[in-house]
């Protein structure tokens, strides 16, 4: 905000001969006054992230501390919330098992899946750009309720599950209908096919990156005889490592934070094989109304996140190739 | 100049900021007042349509509803009352009602009983002494309901089982099911399940027991055979292939349409009375379907039924129209047009003036809950206390995922469900 000062300035020059201090307390003056209008600018964004965002982060980082409770209040307990997290909640062991097997599944299949697509449409196929947008569009509206509803009655989950378009199918081919919520061991298979089927963005990354790789390279290779594989593993893999680094630590996170798929399509059920880390803090949060456990648990969530993606960053140097990096 | 410039610039957005702010706050109108609810599509029709008449009665009361499902209403309930932005009229349910007063968020309404601005003149005391909590009246019933069984009499005769006693137990049950199975081939229950919560407590009212001791700070009971008999038996109805095992009735999806007993797949099914009324119209006029009490235990020294308020309206404290607010519930609870409307769908409702004027003209599915309500209301044993805090954490936390599930996916021992049951339920209690 210092130009149009400096142009007024410019339409007054001064009369008076300046000495070191008065240019001082003047600039300091102008400083502050010129700071203030900067402030009241972005001061929309200020209140809105004040109130919407630093104060309840710092009130559930309070209310981990204490026992509150939405309708009954609540005192300081100190640590009892993440003893009771670590040592007695049946269901908190649970959560942390169906959501690591989760994460574990979900995301190295996603990662390649969308690799393996990216590298399909990374050619100067004709139509390969009306691809590109229509392989996307799952990932624009994956997040959504919608969706999750959809996905529920694919597998049969409103009405008789063998009505389910894929049971149909399954029906069809001969095979046995699969009661695919009513199992522990298939209900969390229907929500990794969904995260499988949402590949949109990572593979969008994926094709920048493919985009970046330059093709003398891949010349050099043919010269010294390398064919396809060869060239994949050679060439593709080690100079996409930083782009599948990055899709890598983006999906961990958003695998760890999964919610609306769970909570719309199996509700956890059954026998909590998808009761979600998320899902099970909402639950304790906003059905049983015990907002310092919950917040408890959301602060040990973001340590868990933390805790995996500096792990990732720490091994990364023994797999993650940067060209521009010296030596 | 400069700072002139300045100034106004600074004045102008403080000015802009408090214009945003203001507007929101004058947008509220001091003549509305606020009416919530929890229920299913076609109570919100019949609600709805009660409210729009109260309006046309009321030109100066402008009623502004919400509505939701019983569990999406009460996330609500509870985020409005932690911001003090309760609704005037607001439904309440006896498993919360005494916290809810106790918390000091409702006003007692013997005021307006005792002026008449809600007239429980036609109301027995039996039908009013579930809303009181500590001698104070804090909400107005909305209908009196109980625990059934739904029998589907056509596959009763095809089987050619004879109809159970009104008293009947559980081994009566558990006979009749093998029947009901082995000459029809169709499930003799399916679901939701019988593991329920609220059949406990129905099992435990029937032993002459209650589900909490007195402060709540404990269960009421210290013999937890009755439960491990119940769990065992429905084991060996899963097993015998008698009744469907949750990963058999996971297939079937919720909501009334979609229950076995309306498919034809089941012969019985376990509803609360007030909640029949859409199974019986899912199943359609050529079917027949009858009421009947829960069973009991055999060694019951009473009936496994009790009367229960099916939902309440309160007042909340923060309302400021209360006189409005009750003249409402007054019209709700005496009006007999608002209740040719709402036709018992809440439950049987609770005054004699009401009751006679809609028995009147009952529809089929209408004379058989009266009937059942009528019938049960003869041996009914009391209403156990209201639930204590902390129950709503035993039923999502401890009896479904720890106990319930894992003994009827036979993943552990009934004996074990039952010990991890009672330690962590009085894990919770004893926090009370």
């Amino acid at each position: 905000m210092s130009e149009p000062s400096a142009v007024l300035t410019g339409l007054n020059p001064p009369q008076e001969t300046l000495t070191p201090e008065i240019r001082a307390k003047r600039k300091s003056k102008d400083f502050k006054r010129n700071n203030l209008v900067g402030y009241l600018f972005v001061s929309p964004w200020l209140i809105g992230f004040f109130l919407f965002a630093f104060i309840p982060i710092a009130i559930s980082l309070y209310l981990a501390f204490t026992n509150y409770h939405l309708l009954r209040g609540g005192e300081w307990v100190g640590l009892a919330n993440f003893e009771r997290m670590f040592t007695s909640d049946i269901r908190y062991g649970r959560s942390i098992l169906a959501t690591f097997k989760y994460v574990i599944l979900a995301v190295p299949l996603r990662l390649v899946f969308a690799l393996a697509v990216a590298l399909l449409l990374n050619t100067k196929r004709r139509g390969v750009y009306w691809f590109r947008a229509a392989y996307y569009i799952p990932s624009v509206i994956g997040g959504s309720v919608a969706v999750a509803v959809m996905w529920r009655q694919l597998f049969g989950g409103d009405g008789r599950v063998s009505e389910g378009v894929i049971n149909t199918f399954i029906g069809v081919l001969g095979f046995e209908r699969i009661n695919w919520f009513g199992n522990p061991d298939t209900a969390i298979w229907t929500l990794i096919l969904l995260a499988i089927w949402q590949f949109g963005s990572p593979m969008l990354i994926f094709l920048a990156g493919l985009r970046q790789i330059p093709s003398e390279l891949y010349e050099a290779a043919s010269i010294d005889g390398a064919h396809g594989w060869q060239k994949f593993w050679g060439v593709t893999l080690p100079l996409l490592t930083p782009i599948i680094f990055f899709n890598f630590i983006m999906q961990m996170i958003a695998g760890f934070r999964v919610f609306t798929q769970a909570f719309v399509i199996t509700g956890g059920n059954p026998l909590d094989s998808t009761l979600f880390y998320a899902l099970y803090l909402y639950r304790r949060a906003f059905n049983d109304f015990q907002m310092g456990y919950a917040s408890a648990m959301a602060w040990v969530l973001l340590l868990i996140i933390g805790f995996f993606t500096a792990i990732s960053f720490r091994l990364s140097k023994y797999w993650v190739f940067y060209e521009t990096k010296e030596g | 100049m400069r700072s002139i410039k300045h100034r106004a610039l600074i004045l102008l957005s403080v000015v802009a900021l408090l214009l945003v702010m203001g507007s929101a706050a004058l947008a509220q109108d001091v003549q509305q007042m606020r009416v919530v609810w929890w229920g299913s599509q076609a109570r919100h029709d019949r609600t709805i349509a009660v409210v729009e008449m109260y309006e046309a009665a009321h030109p100066e009361v402008d009623i502004v509803y919400e509505f939701a499902n019983f569990n999406d209403y009460w996330t609500l309930m509870n985020t409005q009352a932690a911001g003090g932005e309760l609704a005037c009229v607001i439904n309440q349910d006896y498993a919360y009602l005494a916290e809810w007063a106790r918390n000091g968020l409702l006003q007692p309404l013997d005021p307006f009983v005792e002026s008449g601005a809600i007239d429980l003149s036609a109301v027995e005391d039996v039908f009013i002494a579930g809303g009181r909590v500590d001698d104070q009246l804090y909400g107005v019933s909305l209908g009196t309901n109980s625990q059934s069984i739904i029998i589907d009499v056509d596959a009763f005769e095809a089987a050619g089982v004879e109809l159970p006693p009104l008293d009947w137990t559980w081994d009566d049950f558990e006979a009749i099911a093998l029947q009901l199975h082995e000459s029809l081939g169709v499930w003799a229950y399916g679901a939701p399940t019988l593991g329920d919560d609220q059949i406990w407590t129905a099992m435990m009212v029937s032993l002459g027991l209650t589900p909490f001791n007195e402060d709540g700070t404990a269960l009421g009971f210290s013999d937890d055979q009755p439960i491990i008999d119940h769990f065992s038996r429905l084991l060996r109805l899963q097993e015998a292939g008698a009744i469907m095992t949750p990963e058999e009735a996971s297939q079937y999806a919720t909501g009334p349409e979609n229950s076995p007993i309306v498919a034809g797949a089941a012969a019985m099914q376990y509803q609360w009375s007030n909640q029949v009324v859409a199974i019986f119209s899912a199943a359609g006029e050529d079917r027949h379907f009858r009421l009947w009490p829960m069973p009991r235990p055999a060694n019951a020294v009473g009936s496994a039924n009790y009367l229960k308020p099916s939902m309440f309206f309160s007042i909340s404290a923060t309302c400021d129209m209360p006189d409005v607010a009750a003249d409402f519930i007054n019209f709700f609870t005496n009006s007999t047009e608002a209740n040719d409307i709402l036709a018992a769908e809440r439950g049987v409702p609770i005054s004699s003036v009401v009751r006679e004027h809609l028995a009147a003209n009952l529809d089929a599915v209408g004379t058989e809950t009266f009937t059942f309500l009528e019938t049960v209301a003869e041996t009914a044993s009391p209403i156990f206390p209201p639930n204590p805090p902390g129950y709503n954490d035993i039923r999502n936390n401890v009896w479904t995922p720890l106990f319930h599930d894992p003994v009827l996916y036979g993943q552990i021992s009934v004996e074990e469900g039952v010990a991890l049951f009672r330690s962590e339920a009085e894990a919770i209690l004893s926090a009370n």
